[in-house]
């Protein structure tokens, strides 16, 4: 099944426009419960009706409502897309910068780039993937999708182009958010520094993703499966919170000791 | 073992709307109808279910659901630690600071420092909300330990998958040249400040403006232009603007 595209419009690189749609990068393979009629025994589905006349509305005919100062103001798709005309059809570059210098908590969603049109597409989009690649850099840019902006970066994974949207700098939290949890400047002892690295050196592998599978999917697919076979299932004990080393030193030693086997 | 507390790390600046009828301005009800007739179904008939083969369901109680979650530990359990490097960051799901727990401070500076030197993160797994989750740990800025969600493997899509358009005609040497110039002019640090959310501010704006009663105009929406056969010369106007 092809994936469905997202959002259609261009790559703006200079003067030079590259037709493209976005499609998502990720699957959703999360188990999801949904709501049955227990009579029926079909699926329920929500359907959007006028509160004032009662009937059902299609989602062409859903307007936004925001309230200011008690009073609510309606605003359609249309007016809100023409707030901004060009960032709702064009990804505009605006910079290349260092991939290594964006923080991983800054990334969001990703999607895939596919150029959309003929030969003129096509190549100005491997042009665009190739001195990305050459260059090793991500390519940022803004654009709007639905009611709100997002700022993504570009990068190159296996000859495409793959867009991460970008969380603003005051999306995130600041560190002093934290209060008292708030980590203070810190100049730990060498000596327990270097032992926990040798920990973490000991611990290490090369990141395979592969390796990690999904423990809750299989979790409910055998709760499932159990329930249909009329089993009973129980409830899960309380989890407990595991209490503070009071011997850094000792419990690192012992956890190289335990690795090393 | 290092005692932490969990924070999100993000704060949700969206601003948000309610569904309204485009005609009438009244809200919209969320109904929950049968999927099959169409007609409301009471609350008390409707639970929950889990779908084994089309149209075929399990239904489950809210007790049985709770019983999935995983009985684990309140801790983070890493298993690997993995050059940083290595994680691309389209595995990253959801992120959240981690806090200095009880009697932690110590502990906290060290794993910290560790991580940071070692130039690696520790992918481990932890429940939140009664779910098991692949989580990656990593020493960020401001000193903090900072914890992301991870996608699974197989929650990527490939990118072999996707059928990009080969052109008949590479491009060539002086387009990716020039191209090449482009991206070196266009160069920049980042820094995340420096990029604000414009549209967010001229949608307030426009609610503002609205709600006083004013009758606001819209700009003009201008038609986007198609790059033509000639990539050189877009390429090399481009260029030339950079320079200024």
């Amino acid at each position: 099944m092809a994936p469905r595209s997202l959002w259609t419009g261009a790559v703006s690189f200079g003067l030079v426009n590259v037709p493209v749609t976005l499609r998502s990068a990720t699957r959703d393979l999360q188990p999801h419960f949904h709501l049955v009629d227990s009579k029926s025994k079909t699926r329920i589905e929500i359907r959007r009706c006028c509160s004032k006349e009662g009937k059902p509305v299609d989602w062409d005919e859903v307007a936004h409502g925001h309230d200011i100062g008690g009073e609510c103001v309606m605003v359609t798709d249309e007016e809100l897309s023409a707030l901004e005309p060009r960032k709702t059809r064009t990804i505009d570059i605006e910079a290349f910068v260092d991939v290594a210098e964006i923080d991983p908590v800054l990334y969001d969603h990703a999607y895939f780039v596919v150029p959309a049109g003929g030969e003129g597409a096509a190549r100005a989009y491997r042009l665009l993937a190739q001195v990305m690649e050459e260059a090793g850099e991500a390519a940022l840019g803004r654009f709007v999708l639905r009611t709100r902006e997002y700022l993504a970066a570009l990068r190159v994974r296996d000859g495409v182009i793959t867009l991460s949207t970008l969380r603003f700098a005051d999306e995130l939290r600041p560190a002093s958010a934290l209060g008292d949890s708030r980590p203070k400047k810190a100049r730990p002892a060498k000596k327990k520094v270097d032992q926990a690295i040798k920990l973490i050196e000991a611990l290490g592998s090369d990141f395979d993703p592969t390796r990690y599978e999904d423990r809750h999917r299989k979790q409910v697919e055998k709760l499932v499966k159990a329930k249909r076979k009329g089993q009973e299932i129980e409830a899960p004990e309380q989890p407990e919170t595991p209490a503070a080393v009071s011997d850094l030193m000792k419990a690192l030693e012992e956890s190289i000791a335990a690795v090393r086997g | 073992m290092v005692p932490v507390k969990l924070y999100s790390a993000i704060e949700d600046r969206t601003v948000h709307f309610r569904e309204l009828h485009a005609k009438d301005g009244a809200p919209i009800e969320h109904r929950r109808v049968s999927s099959k007739t169409g007609r409301e179904v009471p609350s008390e008939r409707i639970v929950k279910g889990y779908e084994t083969s089309r149209g075929r369901w399990v239904l489950l109680t809210d007790e049985e659901i709770k019983a999935i979650e995983a009985p684990a530990r309140k801790a983070i359990e890493i298993e690997d630690f993995v050059p940083a490097d290595q994680v691309d960051p389209a595995f990253y799901d959801r992120p959240y600071h981690l806090g200095v727990g009880d009697d932690g401070r110590e502990p906290y500076a060290v794993l910290h420092a560790a991580l940071k030197k070692a130039g690696r993160v520790g992918i481990g797994r932890v429940v939140l909300r009664g779910r098991e989750q692949l989580v990656a740990v990593r020493a960020g800025a401001d000193n903090l330990l900072e914890m992301s969600t991870m996608r699974y493997a197989d929650e990527l899509i490939d990118p072999g998958d996707v059928d990009v358009s080969a052109p008949s005609r590479t491009p060539t040497k002086q387009e990716v040249d020039m191209a090449a110039k482009l991206t070196q002019g266009l160069h920049q640090r980042f820094k995340s400040g420096d990029y604000e959310d414009e549209y967010r501010a001229r949608v307030l704006d426009y609610l503002g403006r609205k709600a006083e009663g004013e009758d606001v105009e819209l700009p003009e929406d201008e038609a986007p232009e198609e790059t033509g056969d000639d990539l050189a010369a877009a390429l090399e106007a481009s260029v030339k603007a950079v320079r200024g």
